[in-house]
């Protein structure tokens, strides 16, 4: 059967009504459609991850999921498509049910099938594109894509060279896309951690901000400080701090910033591990001069499943507790981002500041386009 | 819902968790009862998990009981393993490493001078910021005494923080003591300090009744006089008094669901839109549905209200005792374990509708619901087909399954003009993976973040006692028109709540 919007839509009608369990048990088939999602994977191994975390999200939002990827070889179809159902039990009846378009099409049939992907989308409904590899520089379809949806997810982990992805996604996404949200799942990923380290300077707690004078953040021996980076950035950007070192075109081990009572000096400190996700962070220390000399900590614990939030003021404990910590997989934290429509102003205000730090992008292969 | 944040912190800006409330100490009076046992602390634990508590967080239990500090922690940790099984040692140690108690009558004011002390230096050592919630989980008749005696120890002031009280239900016992109540409270706090609980508005659904009703503009043009047949409000159980025969026995079905519940709900469905999201707004809104309850008099008592008290008979099966057969019922009981009335609000938006409001213990199960059955399309084109069409319903139910679900005729595909009921159905469980949260769980972060919007003001519960009044103390002083008991556990009530219907296209709805 070819490949047409009519014949997708007339085989997932067929597909819902021949669901077995109506027939023969009469259990009540919901389907309710919150989003719109489509996915792209670079290749046949990809889209296999792609499609299990697409499954294991659709339990939480229920909606039309799209999968693209290129064909394997050059002798298949241009064009072909596969549709699934997907439904979860709870209790006695069937609840949440989704539906997965699979789009397989060579790849210069990929760079125009952003309208007939946009045509098998629910109506009305936010549409999520998540591209989940490297960050395409010149790809019609992403940049297609990402002018129409409504955010596009990234994942600053996954890409080859992270600085200089992030710096181009600095300089140009809100001039290119100005309407489409960014959402990056390495940013979801040190959520935890800023709100650890949040709760150390609620109420009270919160004058001694002004004080920071040093951050230093813990990550595997060997691995890309891309989360830590974010951190220090992050922390830098809430802070009102102005960073005074040389632009970066490589992760350094220090950053110098301006806060408001003088000096701030940041330290990503590569620290040998056991863990096999080296990238992770594991300690995070901010110190604080002034009149009192404090240290606010959270350190991974040996559970890693557990952290210990510590502040200290002149070596003397004043606030301890061991919290639990996840680690989220990527459905967990498509998850959590799709869960909020809104834009977020501070992951903004990160990346433009990461922007005044990174070496600035050369852009013009992709203003070519 | 306005929520403050602590914007002071700057870090906890854009943070997805940012309903988190300042530092504070909660102080639970009755902390070796019940409800703190199987729902606060549980409901706590959940806002820990979730991290919604304060980093910077202190309970104090205080009861009679005299425990030391490492007893009362550990009956918390046994009581909170049967909900939390999993519980790891140092997930608790760190959950309640601010927990402490202290043993003292409630009248007993040196124990309040112990809690002043205990508050001030849990304030210096965990920076807790004088913010002090004091919840009331005791028998109501201690209520007068520990609030006049936190007054004395001078804990109602907010010198340093924010100095909150949290009052169980029930609000009084009757309009006076109520009255009563609220005037003696309002001596020691201001009315915005005051928290009175009523748990169902702690639920999903009845706050998604706001949401339904003003978030959507389908709905509102609707909800009047001109569409609606009639509404119907329901609140089962399938249990009897179990041990709560001595509280049962002075109060009865009208106090223990309708002044609070029932009559919550009520003014949450029939209210007007509220000039904001915003707690005095609404309760200003509930507040006229209250006082716009036509007062039953001697005659509509007899009409529209129907008490009823179950016998034995059988649930799911299994045989049942009689309420005057329960332990500790006076085996004479003339007290109601079933009630149905019949209200209208004097209200240009309700003028003529009934408000059918049931309750009862021992029904076959237990649910709660509200269901608006709109009129009957003006003419019936599909008579020649169509014997009898039912009318739609729009039905919210608030437990056990929430969701909503919408009764309308449909075409029976086929040659013939056949005309079928299909409901449309949502469910929270169909829709949002997302489980819905306990009501203490949400009360408590409300209480904590200084939003009372689910919380009920002095004057709706007074509103709500004085309708109820005429009722009262006419079933108190008067034996029942039909002996009791005059319904079989098991089963949906008294006949006579039919004749509450009036018309004969009404039906109380079989659930």
């Amino acid at each position: 059967m070819a490949t047409t919007a009519q014949n997708i839509e007339k085989d997932l009608t067929d597909l819902w009504k021949s669901s077995p369990e109506d027939k023969t048990k009469n259990l009540g088939l919901q389907r309710v459609y919150t989003t719109n999602l489509v996915a792209y994977a670079a290749d046949h191994e990809e889209g296999f991850r792609v499609e299990q975390i697409l499954n294991d999200l659709a339990e939480k939002h229920p909606g039309r999921y799209i999968l693209i990827r290129p064909a394997a070889d050059s002798t298949e179809t241009p064009l072909r498509h596969y549709v699934s159902g997907h439904c979860f039990f709870g209790g006695k009846e069937k609840k949440v049910c989704c539906d997965l378009i699979k789009l397989v099409a060579q790849r210069e049939v990929i760079e125009n099938l952003y309208g007939f992907t946009f045509s098998l989308l629910m109506p009305d409904l936010p549409v999520e594109f998540w591209w989940p590899g490297n960050l395409p520089y010149q790809n019609v379809f992403f940049d297609k894509m990402a002018g129409q949806a409504n955010r596009v997810w990234v994942d600053s982990s996954k890409f080859k060279d992270p600085l200089q992805s992030l710096a181009r996604l600095s300089a140009f996404w809100h001039s290119r896309y100005p309407h489409t949200l960014l959402g990056d799942l390495n940013w979801i990923r040190i959520q935890r951690w800023r709100s650890l380290i949040a709760e150390l300077f609620d109420g009270e707690w919160a004058k001694h901000l002004k004080d920071v004078n040093r951050i230093s953040v813990a990550f595997g021996e060997g691995s890309q400080p891309t989360r830590s980076f974010f951190l220090a950035c992050w922390l830098a950007a809430q802070l009102g701090w102005v960073y005074k070192g040389n632009r970066i075109s490589e992760f350094p081990e220090k950053l110098d910033f301006e806060g408001p009572n003088g000096k701030v000096e940041v330290i990503l400190k590569p620290v040998p591990v056991k863990d096999a996700k080296r990238d992770r962070i594991f300690a995070v220390g901010l110190t604080t001069g002034g009149g009192n000399s404090g240290m606010f900590t959270v350190v991974r614990d040996e559970d890693p499943h557990s952290v210990t939030a510590r502040s200290e003021f002149n070596q003397k404990v004043s606030f301890s507790r061991v919290v639990s910590f996840e680690h989220l997989h990527s459905n967990q934290l498509l998850d959590v981002g799709l869960k909020h429509l809104e834009p977020d102003a501070v992951w903004r205000k990160t990346l433009h500041l990461m922007g005044t730090v990174m070496e600035k992008p050369d852009l013009t292969p992709l203003e070519q386009k | 819902m306005a929520a403050p944040i602590l914007l002071e912190n700057p870090l906890r800006q854009g943070l997805f968790a940012d309903r988190v409330p300042a530092p504070c100490s909660l102080v639970i009076y009755g902390a070796s009862g019940d409800l703190t046992h199987r729902k606060l602390v549980p409901a706590l634990f959940d806002l820990y998990e979730k991290h919604l508590l304060p980093a910077s967080f202190s309970l104090i239990g205080i009861s009679r009981s005299k425990i030391s500090d490492d007893d009362f922690k550990k009956g918390l940790k046994e009581a909170l393993k049967q909900s939390e099984p999993q519980l790891s040692d140092s997930l608790w140690n760190s959950f309640s490493q601010n927990f402490h108690y202290i043993a003292g009558g409630y009248d007993d004011f040196k124990a309040y001078q112990a809690l002043s002390v205990m508050l001030d230096k849990v304030d210096q050592e965990n920076g807790t910021a004088g913010n002090r919630i004091f919840y009331l989980s005791t028998p109501p008749n201690v209520f007068e005494n520990i609030i006049s005696n936190l007054g004395a120890a001078g804990l109602a002031k907010e010198e340093k923080g924010f100095s909150r009280v949290v009052i169980e239900k029930p609000f009084g016992h009757d309009l006076e003591s109520a009255q009563d109540l609220n005037r003696k409270v309002k001596e020691v706090f201001k009315e915005r300090q005051i928290y009175r609980i009523d748990h169902y508005l702690g639920k999903e659904t009845v706050q998604n009744l706001l949401v339904m009703r003003f978030a959507n503009s389908i709905f509102e043009p609707i909800w009047d006089r001109r569409y609606v047949d009639h509404i119907q409000i329901t609140a089962s159980e399938d249990l009897g008094v179990g041990g709560r025969a001595g509280y049962y026995e002075s109060s009865g079905i009208l106090r223990d669901m309708f002044q609070n519940h029932l009559f919550q709900v009520m003014s949450l469905v029939a209210m007007e839109p509220p000039v904001a999201f915003e707690a005095n707004a609404i309760r200003d809104e509930k507040l006229k549905i209250l006082k716009s309850i036509r007062p039953f008099n001697e005659h509509t008592v007899y009409q529209w209200a129907v008490r009823g008290q179950y016998g034995p008979g059988f649930l799911a099966g299994e045989k049942v005792p009689g309420y005057r057969q329960e332990e500790g019922v006076n085996p004479q009981s003339n007290t109601a374990s079933f009630a149905a009335l019949k209200i209208f609000l004097d209200t240009w938006r309700w003028h003529g509708v009934p408000f059918l409001l049931r309750s009862g213990k021992r029904l076959p199960k237990r649910t709660t619901e509200v269901a608006i059955q709109f009129k009957e399309p003006p003419n019936l084109l599909f008579k020649n087909n169509v014997s009898d069409l039912a009318p739609n319903v729009l039905v919210i139910r608030i437990q056990p399954d929430e969701g909503i679900t919408i009764k309308f005729e449909t075409k029976v595909p086929g040659m013939t003009m056949e005309v079928r009921t299909v409901n449309m159905d949502f469910r929270y469980g169909t829709s949002f993976a997302e489980g819905t949260s306990e009501a203490y769980e949400r009360l408590l972060l409300d209480c904590m973040l200084g939003d009372a919007t689910l919380f009920i003001r002095g004057d709706e519960v007074e509103a709500a006692w004085d309708a109820l009044m005429p009722v009262l103390n006419n079933w108190e002083t008067t034996e029942p028109e039909n002996d009791f008991p005059n319904y079989e556990a098991g089963t949906w009530g008294p006949a006579e709540a039919d004749n509450l219907l009036e018309k004969p296209w009404r039906k109380w709805r079989r659930l």
